[in-house]
């Protein structure tokens, strides 16, 4: 039932035949909302190609199976991926490599690859935002006290009560570290040390008792909301959005905040890659960025469309200071080390997992 | 002394050399720092690589081959210097420190190489031995192409060291205190300008080009209580200890491998592979070590016992690697040996004190200080070193309280530094201080006359009396047929000798006139000397047939001992 056609140029009017449809694998919730208003609809109105959003969590298990051609589904042309995602994935070969010369240049004129922030653009993959994982709190929860930095996390003393984690190594095991006071740059230079890892485990250890794990990005911020738990770990976008739309009492901590680039990827599988590409040079010029952070505050990968975030779609806040990549919340960030998640994935997840069982006999409670 | 090609720069001119030396050896410097983390990168001797390296047999048999092939490459470089070792920062300070200059460029260039392929390949030794080698070198070379005089080479070679330390610490006072503590071992206001210069240049070249994060970042040390301080001046001269055991492990490790069976080429890759296997076991001994240096800076994160042992296999790995060939600085493994001890005394001290987690850094810095600095003999370096690094006061004066004693207590036990022991083991002593140094560096050739009377001892008397008298000489030397010298003769002895009905010349010889062997240096003259009774020493031809060369006049000797002690205090004290 797919149509495979040449795509139209940018901005022409709509083609006449059928209306193509371009499989969008991306994340839900908040997120998927801005997408589609900001990108999406806007894309679809200029080109007349529609875009069907399949829901995506993150991983390759998707992409293996539709490049190997396991089953009868139809294969996403386009997935928003996480850079260590997208670093995997093209070295597996799920993944159809860009051509970033075609990016448009800046409004200025500024070409792409020097107004793309360093490390945007790789091999299958162009960097449009930077969210950050965060630890948020419930502003309600310590009468007198907040939290300000990471190793209040695992101050159970202080800051009693329970907490929202992923269930993944990601974010918990850099924090734990994050809290023995070791820099940022040294936390993964140390967690591939055994005794990086030990320690990180034991700190991890301290709190498990009082900590719910997560799977769904849209779960802290509900648990957080209903005051079941008092921090909880989180994409700093949605805790954004329950606090702009539903006034949350929810406050984001920026210590320690664990930035990654999401990137537009291709899939290997896609038979409309051309319309594909057409797409994502949509999406990642300097106006499409712009326009995305005033609904979500994840910060663009262009410098020139960071410079012209303005104020929330409607509700009027200015939109810079929520910016995972304002200077002030940036301060004590935490870059991810894709490459090193990219190699380690499995092997880390394994540990973590075996960790996660060990404390499963104590009764853990699982999201 | 200065010929006639060498000129003096003045002062403008000298500044602008070190600013340039400055940012020569900052980008220079920089980049060998970064080729070694590519290389650790490469070759899977850094933490992450190895984890993130998926094949477990691969990565041990990496261990392995690394360091022994690395060790194999070094060998082969070493053959391309004359002395068949590698050049270091004991050759720069004996360059300076005998006024000498003129540091080698290919000795020093093939020894910056040798060192990258030992530290990339994981050899457990240190990375800023060789830099401020480099320095010192490119320093020394570019005065060497303006024509500068030696006394502008050391400064020039000051300048390469200064920006060396400068840009690897990101500490330009450090830079310029450890070239004026180490190497000039003077503070003339001549040497300090350029020296800031170079070091200023460095600094820049690194913030601006490279701008790699701090070495060693620390956010936050607290000192729980003031009586810690005493703890911490006691851990300074146990420190010392530590670092004299380090400095003698290293001798040791030298002498055993001269006695060693293997060959000189293998010994490298022989030690490479003892320390790769042993690394299978305890890989915080490959390499420099950062990641365990971390550590030490957590409470809880390594036990006591396992301090201990991580703190004697460092040891044991950089002496094995040191002393058996491969080239590397002896600094970066002092710290993390001083920084595992620091964190054993952080353990003890919590026993007391319930726990002190905040301050289990402060005890690190201060166990790294303590023993560093011993064995670099820069008390003052190594704490702006610190202060540089962390920007903390709180732990700059945990590391004056530390260094206090232990630069003293290693200097009673061992010496002002290990650069200086090994120097006296090739027969420059510096324990005497500078002017002594330059007097032994100093042939008296120069000095040396013809002897204006020469007589054969069988001269009859009546004719020597005559022959000194009409020269109006007081003193003639007796040499017979071959050459040989056979004594010297006073016109007194003589007139008193015929007046006793003695015959021949050879009769009124002087009994116990000291000679000086030709070449000899200034130091040696002088020592002989001090039984001179006579206006001249005897000069005799070196080895051999012992025949007179000439005579050393008295007056022309001490001419040249104030001429040489006021050119040390015109370079010490001048300021341009």
């Amino acid at each position: 039932m797919l149509v495979v056609l040449v795509a139209p140029a940018l901005g022409l009017a709509a083609p006449d035949n059928a209306a193509p449809v371009l499989r969008i694998g991306t994340w839900g919730g908040a997120y998927a909302r801005a997408q589609r208003e900001a990108l999406f609809k806007p894309f679809s109105r200029a080109t007349g190609i529609e875009i069907a959003v399949r829901r995506y969590d993150g991983g390759l298990a998707e992409l293996r199976r539709q490049v190997a051609g396991d089953g009868d589904e139809v294969p996403w042309d386009l997935v928003d991926m996480t850079m260590s995602d997208t670093l995997t994935a093209c070295r597996e070969g799920l993944l159809q490599p860009l051509p970033h010369e075609q990016l448009p240049p800046s409004p200025d004129g500024v070409p792409a690859a020097r107004d793309f922030i360093a490390d945007a653009l790789t091999r299958c993959g162009v960097a449009h935002t930077a969210y950050a994982t965060v630890i948020a709190y419930d502003r309600r929860a310590f009468p007198g006290i907040r939290p300000t930095r990471v190793a209040d996390l695992f101050d159970l003393e202080r800051f009693p009560g329970q907490r929202a984690l992923q269930r993944a190594p990601f974010g918990n095991l850099e924090w734990a570290l994050r809290s023995y006071g070791v820099p940022a740059a040294d936390l993964y230079n140390l967690l591939s040390t055994r005794r990086g890892l030990g320690l990180a485990l034991e700190r991890l250890d301290e709190i498990a008792s009082e900590v719910r794990w997560w799977r769904d990005g849209g779960r802290p911020v509900e648990l957080l909301a209903a005051g079941q738990v008092v921090m909880a770990s989180g994409y700093n976008g949605r805790f954004f959005d329950a606090v702009a739309e539903r006034d949350a009492p929810i406050e984001i901590l920026w210590d320690g905040q664990i930035q990654e680039l999401e990137n537009w990827t291709i899939s290997a599988a896609s038979a409309q890659s051309s319309a594909a590409w057409d797409f994502v040079r949509y999406a990642t010029s300097t106006d499409a960025l712009a326009r995305f952070a005033r609904y979500l505050p994840y910060g663009p990968a262009r410098r020139s469309a960071s410079a012209r975030v303005s104020d929330h779609i409607d509700r009027g806040l200015d939109m810079q200071p929520h910016l995972p990549t304002h200077p002030r919340n940036a301060r004590t960030r935490i870059i991810k080390d894709v490459e090193w998640y990219a190699r380690t994935h499995d092997r880390i997840r394994a540990i973590f997992t075996q960790w996660l069982e060990r404390r499963g006999a104590i009764g853990t409670s699982h999201e | 002394m200065a010929r006639s090609s060498e000129r003096p720069l003045n002062l403008g001119l000298l500044v602008l050399l070190g600013g340039v030396v400055g940012l020569l050896v900052g980008l220079l410097s920089a980049s060998f720092v970064l080729a070694v983390f590519q290389l650790n990168d490469w070759l899977l001797i850094s933490p992450r690589s190895r984890m993130m390296f998926e094949h477990q047999g691969w990565l041990v048999a990496a261990t392995i081959a690394v360091p022994t092939l690395g060790g194999l490459v070094v060998a082969l470089l070493h053959r391309l210097i004359l002395e068949r070792r590698p050049h270091g920062p004991p050759d720069v300070i004996a360059a300076v420190q005998t006024r000498r200059g003129r540091l080698p460029v290919r000795p020093g260039l093939i020894s910056a190489l040798s060192s990258l392929v030992a530290l990339g390949s994981g050899a457990s030794v240190g990375q800023y031995g060789p830099l401020v080698h480099l320095g010192g070198t490119l320093g020394s070379l570019s005065a060497r192409l303006l024509r500068a005089s030696r006394s502008e080479d050391n400064i020039a070679i000051a300048c390469g060291v200064a920006a060396a330390i400068a840009t690897a610490f990101k500490a330009p006072l450090a830079g310029i205190l450890f070239a004026h503590e180490v190497v000039l071992r003077h503070f003339a206001l001549r040497a300090f300008a350029p020296v800031a210069a170079a070091a200023l240049g460095g600094y820049l070249v690194e913030s601006l080009i490279f701008d790699r994060p701090p070495l060693f970042y620390v956010a936050s040390a607290e000192i729980q209580f003031r009586w810690e301080y005493l703890l911490f001046l006691v851990m300074g001269a146990v420190g010392a200890l530590v670092a004299v055991t380090y400095m003698q492990a290293l001798l040791a490790a030298a002498r055993l491998a001269q006695r060693s069976r293997i060959p000189a080429l293998l010994q490298p890759a022989a030690a490479g592979a003892l320390l790769g296997t042993a690394a299978l076991w305890v890989p915080d001994i490959l390499g420099i070590g950062a990641e365990t240096l971390r550590f030490t800076t957590i409470a809880d994160a390594i036990g006591s016992a396992e301090l201990v042992l991580l703190l004697v296999a460092k040891l044991l790995a950089t002496a094995l690697c040191l002393g058996f060939g491969f080239s590397g600085g002896v600094f970066s493994p002092a710290l993390l040996i001083g920084a595992l001890f620091g964190a054993l005394c952080g353990n003890l001290a919590a026993l007391v004190t319930g726990g002190p987690e905040a301050s289990m850094v402060v005890y690190a810095v201060a166990g790294m200080v303590a023993v560093t600095a011993p064995v670099i003999g820069a008390p003052l370096a190594t704490v702006l070193i610190v202060f540089e690094l962390t920007s903390s006061y709180t732990l700059t004066t945990a590391a004056l309280a530390s260094v206090a004693l232990a630069n003293l207590v290693g200097f009673r036990l061992f010496g002002r530094s290990l650069f200086d022991r090994q120097l006296a083991n090739r027969g420059l002593d510096l324990s005497a201080g500078r002017s002594r140094t330059l007097l032994q560096g100093q042939p008296i050739d120069a000095y040396v006359r013809p002897a204006a009377v020469i007589l054969s001892p069988e001269t009859p008397l009546r004719q020597a009396i005559l022959r000194l008298g009409a020269g109006g000489h007081g003193e003639g030397y007796l040499v017979d047929d071959d050459g040989r010298y056979q004594g010297t003769v006073t016109l007194a002895a003589l007139e008193a000798r015929h007046r006793a009905g003695a015959e021949t010349a050879a009769e009124a010889r002087e009994p116990g006139r000291p000679v000086v062997a030709a070449g000899s240096s200034l130091w040696v003259a002088l020592e002989q000397a001090r039984s001179l009774e006579g206006a001249a020493l005897p000069v005799i031809e070196r080895g051999g047939k012992g025949r007179l060369v000439g005579v050393l006049p008295e007056v022309a000797l001490s001419g040249a001992h104030v001429e040489t002690l006021d050119a040390v205090r015109r370079e010490e004290h001048g300021v341009g």
